[in-house]
């Protein structure tokens, strides 16, 4: 069906517009109470992505939690007895919190001390295994018992109580990342109701992303609504109409509602990215609208036929706002080549609300207008003719057309040059985030973060993770199926058992404690007669799963911990938390309680039987934090005072090169995990992904460039505008020493879909004018009239659209809003300068030819 | 109550010959005490080989293996123990050595073969793991019925089992905030101990999952310590056990640490 049928069964039916139009907004809407808000940094990479698998796997691996950091900030030294008892208030009121993982917290209340024990005699009464402080101190020097006793556990000093004695930690592993947010609350109002001398601060990431979320969804609430009152304000500035400017409004809303209610009801969570998709849509659905509203009226005549001169506007409109519709849309679809799924279905999501913006424009815009009164009509002539009059922007116009054309190859050589400097700006850009910094430096959030990480070694965590690569030889296999055959034969051994053991014996498997228990209870309940066998196996069994205890190895734990030392005096990592440091303390305390005791054992042994000991305290399962439990595999935590990007990317790149120029003394596989590290690797993703989807939004809207004005030298023209403003954004950015984190990654794909909607407007129109005028300098003259006004108006009604971002507490809001209503600003502003230059220039040049 | 927990159960004939007793007239005390009896000092000394499957809240598994011997000085008073690791073969060799006392803090020594080091363990704490195990310390050699006040609780619906609850005397030295304990009232052993926090919701449970007749004292065999934290446990089963061995008082001395009297483990 062709558009003119449609406008027809629109001007004729437009009850029957207006009815569907609202069913279908009913409809969407009510799919709004199934909003899910989704503030996690880990869902920019897919379920399925490597990094973020082996990351889910080293935390059940290693049972590592999502962590709330709450930090006790003091002027003066916190072990005072005062001091101490209020931080074990605050530590048994966390305990009380439902959603806390009790067993896992980390407090000064609830870890142990491991120490000598000594009568007055200094007669050394053996080693001791006790809270470190289960009760608040009955004194001032029980106070400062326990500063020296923090002094002496390395894994406990600088993390939980900081280094110039000033603060004190505690870590709250939650069971749920989004039951951070009301923890902290929680927390804040008990810390706030404390009479202490303490202060307080809440940081770590969750807590960071779930307060996120709980201001995006404010911010949504209200930024939304001001974008809408400001563009509003802004079309009655235009036509001094109310039911007139409705009419772009309703499109607006309803455009904003169809599309976030289908995300809603499609099952997408709202992601930091989809939560701008409102403020994105409104500006931009309601541009068309103005070209409309703008064209009518200038033909618009009392008297004439309103539907015909719809028929008129709509002929002549259609296909440069189709044009612009699907270049813009493009640009967003392009963001769907990334690999990041919340900005692909943030891209999905408004280049199709674009194009419905569009359908709804060229149905239900002259459906509304045919059905205004003649008054308002009437004033709607007026109030265009007004704005037709010599206004500042107007003059301004005038004189920028003027420049333009005269000092074209001035222009042309000052737009060579800032490009220049644009793409050196680029070859600067530093490539970096932190959730964190999604903050204001005033958002308590930012507080915490830069208090407690100027007294830690670091509230950032990032996992390396030692694996032992499988041994591929195989072990005893010939051994162990001859032993085995008869009993499998005897149906004393089941086939799954079996069947594990082979696999393990030719190392396609680790051996596990499982199989020995498994045959331990065969043993137990087999035949005298085969006892013999049974305790072979067993006994080779035992062996292998002995020696592929690669993190009991006194080399490696040597290796370890000369990696830690090596990490820390690059100055890079705040602490590093390993196997090796409870090893080598529990061995002190075993002998001197002495430094020079602090040292691993000589054998394997050793370490197992100081490693049980460590096992005999009140929180044995803490190892496994560290190791698992068949000692195949390892974690340092490391803590870092930043979460920035380049931050971690060096300490990956710094431990690459030191594993690679000292290999450890067992083959052994080296990965991170961590959100720190998640971070690093959804951003190279995101760096790569924008450069494809920019290049191929590129290509295909330069395509249709040449396939609308049917030339490839105005096609080339098209793209000038587009690709200086990227370019002098980007270039801006580099300068500026502006990280390039994500909401600036994707504004190249928003340049790009809305910039050019300017130049196509400026070209067809100045071919339609060299056509009507036979002249391209006169139509050139022309074009800084009615045309241009038109394209500075709709870069107006943009910009202004996006300015209530930048009233948002949250930076990336405050950042796509600055640099959108900059990039409409460069880019109308060059398309009305450089555009004619450049035709002015080709011109003369075909003119001198003709010549 | 750990004590009941505890899987050296060797019971001792007086609760079959106690028969005679109106069970009502028994007080929490005195229940206590014959219960403690029986899981603790049945015969005059006694052997056991002792497995532990910790069992993680993954259902990863690892394992445990030692002998313990026991030595009575005096019935309810004073034990001598001795227990003797034998896996993970990485532990082999390592040995605990207890001079439990009724009146004054056990004494507890270790040794350590790899390290070749005896170190004494400072009286402490004894609720802390054993050997990264669900039992604690305490679960393996005996909670002292001193330490607690007990009620017997009325509610008891079956009459099979007297149904007690205990208060920690000193509340700050323990986890819990009270424990009750099902006992059985023909043989006095404690088949199930549930320790609560003070909002009453359940920390640990100890279940008898089998006892066994061994010389005449009901036995044991296999329990189970539950954390409802974690949902981690751990099973405790023991074999060969054996009552009234004959253990010479020598085999509990630290020689014994460093040269393992082979001839009495097995």
């Amino acid at each position: 069906m062709s558009y003119s049928k449609i406008l027809q069964y629109a001007l004729d039916k437009p009850k029957t517009i207006y009815l569907a139009l609202l069913l279908l907004v009913i409809a969407t809407l009510s799919l709004f109470p199934l909003l899910q808000i989704d503030t996690d940094p880990e869902n920019m990479l897919s379920r399925e992505a490597p990094a973020r698998v082996f990351h889910n796997q080293t935390k059940s691996k290693f049972t590592m939690h999502d962590m709330v950091v709450i930090g006790a900030v003091s002027n003066e030294s916190v072990f005072t007895q005062a001091r101490l008892s209020d931080i074990n208030k605050v530590s048994n009121f966390v305990l009380s919190l439902d959603g806390v993982i009790k067993q896992d917290l980390l407090a000064l209340n609830v870890v142990d001390n491991i120490k000598q024990e000594r009568n007055e005699q200094d007669e050394n009464l053996g080693i001791r295994f006790e809270y470190l402080m289960k009760q608040s101190p009955h004194s001032e020097e029980e106070a400062k018992a326990v500063k020296h006793a923090v002094k002496r556990l390395p894994m406990l000093d600088n993390t939980l109580v900081s280094g110039d004695d000033k603060a004190v930690a505690i870590y709250v592993p939650i069971k749920s990342k989004d039951l951070s947010y009301s923890i902290a609350e929680q927390v804040r109002e008990f810390t706030n109701n404390l009479d202490s001398t303490l202060q307080f601060y809440i940081t770590g990431l969750p807590v960071a992303e779930d307060q996120f979320g709980y201001e995006m969804f404010v911010q949504m609430g209200v930024a939304a609504p001001l974008a809408g009152v400001a563009i509003f304000l802004l079309l009655w500035y235009f036509f001094r109409n109310f039911p007139l400017i409705f009419a772009p409004m309703i499109v607006a809303m309803a455009t904003v509602v169809i599309t976030m209610g289908s995300l809603i009801g499609m099952g997408f969570t709202v992601h930091i990215m989809s939560s701008m998709i409102a403020i994105f849509l409104m500006p931009i659905a309601v541009v068309d609208s103005v070209h409309i509203l703008s064209e009518f009226s200038e033909h618009y005549k009392k008297g004439d036929d309103v539907k015909a001169t719809l028929k008129k506007v709509m002929s002549h409109l259609y296909t440069p706002m189709l044009y612009t519709s699907v270049t813009s849309a493009v640009g967003f679809y392009s963001l769907m080549l990334t690999p990041i799924p919340p900005v692909k279905v943030f891209g999905a999501f408004i280049g199709s609300g674009i194009l419905l913006a569009f359908v709804l424009t060229i149905i239900f815009i002259p459906a509304y207008v045919s059905r205004l009164s003649e008054q308002t009509l009437e004033r709607l002539h007026l109030a265009v003719s007004r704005l037709e009059r010599k206004s500042a922007l107007s003059k301004t116009l005038l004189v920028l057309g003027g420049f333009a054309q005269n000092k074209a190859k001035l222009i042309l050589m000052s737009f060579i040059a800032v490009f220049v400097f644009s793409i050196e700006g680029i070859n600067r850009i530093e490539i970096n985030d932190n959730p964190t910094n999604w903050f204001k430096t005033d958002h308590e959030i930012r507080v915490a973060d830069k208090t407690l990480n100027a007294h830690f070694a670091g509230t950032y965590d990032a996992w390396l993770v030692l694996d032992t690569s499988l041994n591929k030889e195989e072990i005893n296999a010939t051994q162990l199926t001859e032993l085995l055959a008869p009993l499998v034969t005897a149906s004393v051994v089941n086939k799954n058992l079996a069947q594990e053991l082979t696999l393990a014996s030719k190392g396609k498997q680790l051996f596990s404690e499982q199989l020995l228990v498994q045959l331990d209870d065969l043993s137990f309940d087999a035949d005298e007669k085969y006892q013999t066998q049974i305790s072979k196996i067993i006994a080779l069994v035992d062996y292998e799963l002995t020696k592929q205890k690669t993190f009991m190895q006194p080399d490696m734990l040597n290796w370890i911990a000369k990696l830690q030392s090596e990490l820390i005096n690059t100055g890079l990592v705040g602490k590093v938390n390993s196997l090796a440091d409870i090893v080598r303390t529990v061995n002190r305390e075993l002998f001197s309680g002495n430094e020079e005791d602090f040292v691993i054992p000589a054998s394997a042994s050793g370490v197992a039987q100081t490693l049980l000991q460590y096992q005999s305290s009140h929180r044995p399962k803490d190892l496994w934090h560290f190791v698992t439990k068949d000692y195949t595999s390892s974690l340092l935590w490391l803590q870092m005072t930043s979460g920035d990007n380049q931050h971690t990317t060096q300490v990956v790149q710094w431990v690459e090169n030191y594993v690679a120029a000292n290999p450890a003394p067992i083959d052994i596989n080296v990965n991170w995990a961590g959100k720190s590290y998640l971070n690093i690797v959804w951003q190279d993703a995101m760096v790569s992904g924008m450069l494809d989807s920019l290049l191929s939004s590129f290509a295909i809207v330069f395509l249709m460039m040449v396939l609308l004005f049917r030339s490839v030298k105005y096609g080339v023209l098209a793209m000038l505008p587009l690709t200086f403003t990227i370019t002098m954004i980007y270039g801006l950015i580099g300068w500026l020493g502006k990280s390039y984190d994500m909401p600036i990654a994707v504004l190249s794909a928003l340049t790009l879909g809305l910039s050019i909607d300017f130049a196509i407007h400026f070209l067809q129109r100045t071919r339609e004018l060299e056509i009507k005028l036979g002249s391209l300098l006169i139509a050139l003259q022309a074009m800084f009239n009615e045309p241009s006004r038109a394209i500075s108006r709709n870069a107006i009604v943009i910009a202004i659209g996006f300015t209530p971002l930048l009233l948002s507490p949250l930076v990336p809001y405050v950042t796509v809003g600055a640099f959108l209503a900059s990039i409409m600003a460069i880019s109308a502003l060059v398309t009305l300068i450089l555009l004619p230059a450049c035709l002015t220039l080709l011109n003369g040049n075909s003119l001198r030819r003709k010549l | 109550m750990n004590s009941f927990i505890s899987k050296l159960a060797l019971v001792y004939c007086l609760s079959q010959m106690s028969f005679g007793y109106a069970e009502e007239s028994l007080t929490a005390q005195q229940i206590i005490n014959k219960s403690n009896l029986a899981s603790y000092y049945a015969g005059n000394d006694g052997r056991a080989q002792a497995r532990m499957v910790i069992v993680d809240g993954k259902g990863q598994k690892q394992i445990r293996q030692f002998t313990i011997l026991r030595k009575d000085i005096e019935d309810l008073g004073d034990q001598q123990m001795m227990v003797f690791f034998s896996r993970p073969t990485d532990v082999k060799g390592t040995v605990f050595r207890v001079n439990k006392k009724i009146n004054s803090d056990d004494e507890r020594w270790l040794y350590l073969p790899a390290l070749d080091l005896v170190k004494r363990i400072s009286a402490g704490d004894k609720r802390t793991s054993f050997v990264g195990s669900n039992f604690y310390y305490e679960d393996v050699s005996g909670r002292n019925p001193q330490e607690d006040n007990l009620t017997l609780l009325t509610s008891n619906e079956d009459n099979k089992h007297y149904l007690l609850k205990g208060q920690p005397k000193s509340p700050e030295s323990v986890e819990f905030s009270y424990y009750q304990a099902k006992i059985d009232k023909k043989t006095f052993m404690p088949v199930n101990v549930v320790y609560f926090d003070q909002t009453g919701s359940k920390l640990r449970e100890m279940k008898v999952l089998k006892m066994k007749n061994v010389q005449g004292h009901p036995t044991v065999v296999h329990s189970r310590i539950h954390q409802f934290s974690d949902n981690s446990y751990t099973d405790l089963q023991f074999r060969g056990v054996a009552y009234d061995v004959g253990l010479p008082s020598t085999v509990f001395t630290e020689r014994s640490l460093r040269t393992v009297p082979k001839k009495w483990l097995k």
